[in-house]
């Protein structure tokens, strides 16, 4: 076996026997199980209703669980690593026949890969740590008393409360910011935009 | 050496309301009544603000807690008549810190920064933008006597986040303009 794009490391010795077994599949039932596949790779929180599919598709074309669940291992292989180095389709596909698939499944899976990975690479970006990541922001306006004709009577302040994420637990940061303050912010803010518009 | 048992209370009363900001303006009104000078009244003035707002801050509720609170050789019937005064008005004054919230914290600096995120275990290569914000916020002075205490706060925004955040600033000075333009 060449080098393999998706992995530096060894492949387990099981995976060429789980890639033959899978050429035995038809057409139609690969196509079937590749859709489960990649259902769970952009749902990855589905975790019952991925096994309950699983065990409906061995159910349906009379193959053991057991057995299939070790095909989908090695099968899931390939993908992960293709998210975590932005592989092509075309390299998933080489992997792929690499690693003994015939090239119509190896393509047939390279391009519901090439389908799925714009949201897969989000959903990976959005596994990647975050510092103290705002949530949700609310806001109220306040106004302050005053005591005496002479000063300006009503004199707006704004509140807002940030909801954070610290570690896996929400807090709430309350912080008051006088007109002039939340219009320099709104000013500040725009700047970031702008900042992070030039990058993207 | 106040005119009358009212208008020390009064004078409690204009301390605990008046934000710390309004308090010079405050001692300044309070001298002719006291017959004494601005800077006595100042001290005056700050020292019944910080007072009224340590025991309602605390929830302090018994005579005995805020008599404590005065330094020893403190003028005696003065001081019932401050710790009286203060537990007459202990409960409207707690509605009105709750109401107002005066206790909020306040936003002193702003810094922010965009740095690119390159890599991480789950995406070996990528360049996403990602704007890191620091907030210094002080806690209410009233709460920390003289020494205010200033925290950091450092809060990461993706993009969609900052643009959700700039569409809720956005409504903000709308409603900022309705009420200007009324």
């Amino acid at each position: 076996m060449g080098l393999l794009n998706f992995t530096r490391d060894p492949v387990p010795e099981a995976v060429s026997g789980d890639m033959h077994n899978l050429n035995q599949l038809s057409a139609q039932q690969f196509s079937a199980l590749t859709e489960v596949l990649f259902r769970f790779l952009t749902e990855p929180k589905e975790v019952e209703r991925f096994l309950t599919q699983l065990s409906d598709f061995a159910t349906m074309n009379k193959i053991s669980l057991g057995p299939l669940k070790n095909i989908v291992k090695s099968i899931l292989l390939v993908p992960n690593g293709a998210l975590k180095r932005n592989l092509s389709s075309e390299q998933v596909r080489a992997d792929f026949i690499a690693l003994g698939l015939s090239e119509e499944k190896a393509s047939y899976f390279a391009e519901q890969w090439k389908v799925n990975s714009p949201t897969l690479t989000r959903l990976a970006v959005g596994q990647t740590l975050m510092i103290n990541q705002l949530i949700d922001m609310e806001w109220k306006f306040g106004v302050t008393a005053g005591s005496s004709e002479l000063e300006k009577v009503g004199s707006i302040f704004l509140q807002l409360k940030l909801v954070i994420k610290k570690g896996s637990q929400l807090e709430n940061v309350y912080v008051e910011l006088t007109l002039p303050q939340f219009y320099s912010f709104l000013h500040e803010m725009e700047r970031v935009k702008a900042s992070l518009e030039s990058f993207s | 050496q106040a005119p009358s048992k009212d208008a020390v209370r009064q004078l409690c009363q204009e301390c605990f309301s008046s934000p710390p900001a309004a308090l010079g303006p405050l001692a300044q009104r309070a001298c002719p009544g006291l017959a004494a000078g601005p800077e006595e009244a100042e001290q005056l003035v700050s020292a019944l603000h910080n007072l009224t707002r340590h025991v309602v801050y605390r929830g302090l509720t018994r005579a005995e807690d805020i008599l404590s609170l005065f330094p020893e050789n403190f003028h005696q019937n003065l001081k019932n008549l401050l710790t009286k005064i203060i537990l007459e008005n202990i409960s409207a004054w707690r509605n009105e810190a709750q109401a107002s919230q005066i206790s909020l914290p306040r936003l002193v600096d702003m810094d922010w920064r965009v740095d690119i995120k390159t890599s991480s275990d789950s995406i070996i290569r990528m360049a996403v933008p990602t704007c890191l914000l620091q907030l210094k916020i002080q806690e209410d002075a009233a709460l920390c006597g003289n020494n205010p205490v200033v925290s950091a706060l450092t809060v990461e925004l993706s993009k969609e986040t900052l643009d959700t955040m700039l569409e809720g600033l956005g409504r903000i000075r709308d409603q900022l303009s309705a009420v200007a333009n009324k």
